[in-house]
């Protein structure tokens, strides 16, 4: 069957050697993308190895980053925003190592979105929030004491054209957190900071927030 | 004087020569694999500026050409690669040693081969890479390639 195909070919290829320029006669390769679409987000630590400009690759990594603050009982409900700090160990971008947050005031988050398709689209960063944060008496603290400002160092640093944007949680939503467009790398550094406008009862509050990137 | 007109007629006719070439198509069928599936991979997993949105391929392909008709005659060699689907491309190619490496834009052609033709077959083993704009690719393509013979 093989050499059936091949004597097939040769014979067209023969019978149309004697036009001049002419396809037929043309070995082909057939292109197919092997991975269309790719997405990566890292919030705090991530799963790439090495940094892009040194040949890293985007892997995955199951650490929970927290960010936490503890204020002091004289202070508590006082209305002075309270700093929170991360114990993520991530400052540098893991495009090109640059430092680009300030840890632990600052919190990593970064990701891209490799499409196929032409055009300027983009895909949103969302964040999956509780309703409220608990200690172990059952005591509750709304998710929605918590903000943060964004920013990061360098020249692609400045507030206003980060991805990821300031805001504030919405206790016991999906919010959209900032936005990556496709083809392009994407990160900001966040730092988070509790109101602290209520007198809630002593003890440890907890919470986790689930980050989601989402492409079509 | 005679003998200085008589020169400047032979440059004149050794000029002409190349105008007077014939390109022909070269007999590929032989080729391995002749229809050969590539996945392409994008070259930067993280873009950021500047935005690179290549995808980029390599395969290899047992390439036999026929070139029987030409000889113990001179020709050239020429791997073509027209412009077609998905759009702009590069490819380049090693080789084994009987054709020469080298790289083209779609559009274009690169010389693969420049001498006497010594034996009716020419054949050798190419590691052949593919760059494609992955903004492009919206399907499979099929890429065609052709060699061409000019004859001296």
């Amino acid at each position: 069957m093989h050499n059936a195909s091949r004597l097939a070919r040769l014979v067209l290829c023969t019978a149309l050697l004697a036009a001049v320029s002419h396809t037929v006669c043309a070995f082909t390769v057939t292109i197919a993308p092997a991975a269309p679409k790719t997405v990566y987000l890292q919030v705090g630590v991530g799963g790439f190895t090495g940094n892009y400009n040194a040949g890293g690759t985007p892997g995955n990594n199951a650490t929970v980053n927290k960010d936490s603050v503890t204020v002091a009982a004289a202070a508590v409900g006082n209305g002075t925003p309270q700093a929170m700090t991360t114990d993520s160990t991530v400052g540098a971008s893991s495009y090109d190592g640059f430092a680009f947050c300030n840890v632990p005031a600052q919190l990593y988050i970064g990701g891209f979105y490799r499409t196929t398709t032409a055009g300027g689209g983009s895909v949103n960063v969302t964040a999956t929030v509780p309703a409220a944060l608990v200690d172990a008496g059952g005591d509750t603290l709304s998710f929605a004491r918590i903000s943060w400002t964004t920013g990061g160092n360098g020249p692609t640093g400045s507030t206003p054209t980060q991805p990821f944007p300031a805001g504030t949680f919405t206790a016991g939503a999906v919010q959209t957190v900032g936005a990556i467009a496709q083809n392009q790398w994407a990160e900001s550094c966040w730092t988070f900071s509790y109101s602290n406008t209520t007198f809630p009862a002593a003890g440890t509050y907890t919470g986790r927030v689930l980050y989601t990137l989402t492409a079509p | 004087m005679r003998s200085l007109s008589r020169l400047l007629l032979l440059m004149v006719l050794v000029a002409a020569v190349p105008a007077d070439a014939k390109t022909t198509v070269i007999d590929d069928s032989g080729t391995l694999p002749y229809d050969a599936p590539l996945v392409l991979h994008w070259q930067q997993l993280s873009p950021r500026r500047p935005v690179n949105n290549r995808m980029i391929g390599t395969l290899t392909v047992r390439v036999k050409l026929n070139v029987a008709p030409w000889l113990r005659r001179p020709g050239r060699i020429y791997l073509v690669l027209p412009a077609q689907q998905p759009g702009a491309m590069n490819a380049s190619w090693s080789t084994q040693g009987r054709l020469l490496p080298g790289r083209l834009s779609s559009g274009s052609r690169s010389l693969v081969y420049s001498g006497l033709i010594t034996t009716p077959f020419i054949e050798d083993v190419l590691q052949l890479t593919l760059e494609v704009d992955g903004t492009q690719m919206r399907q499979l393509y099929h890429v065609n390639f052709r060699f061409e013979m000019d004859e001296e």
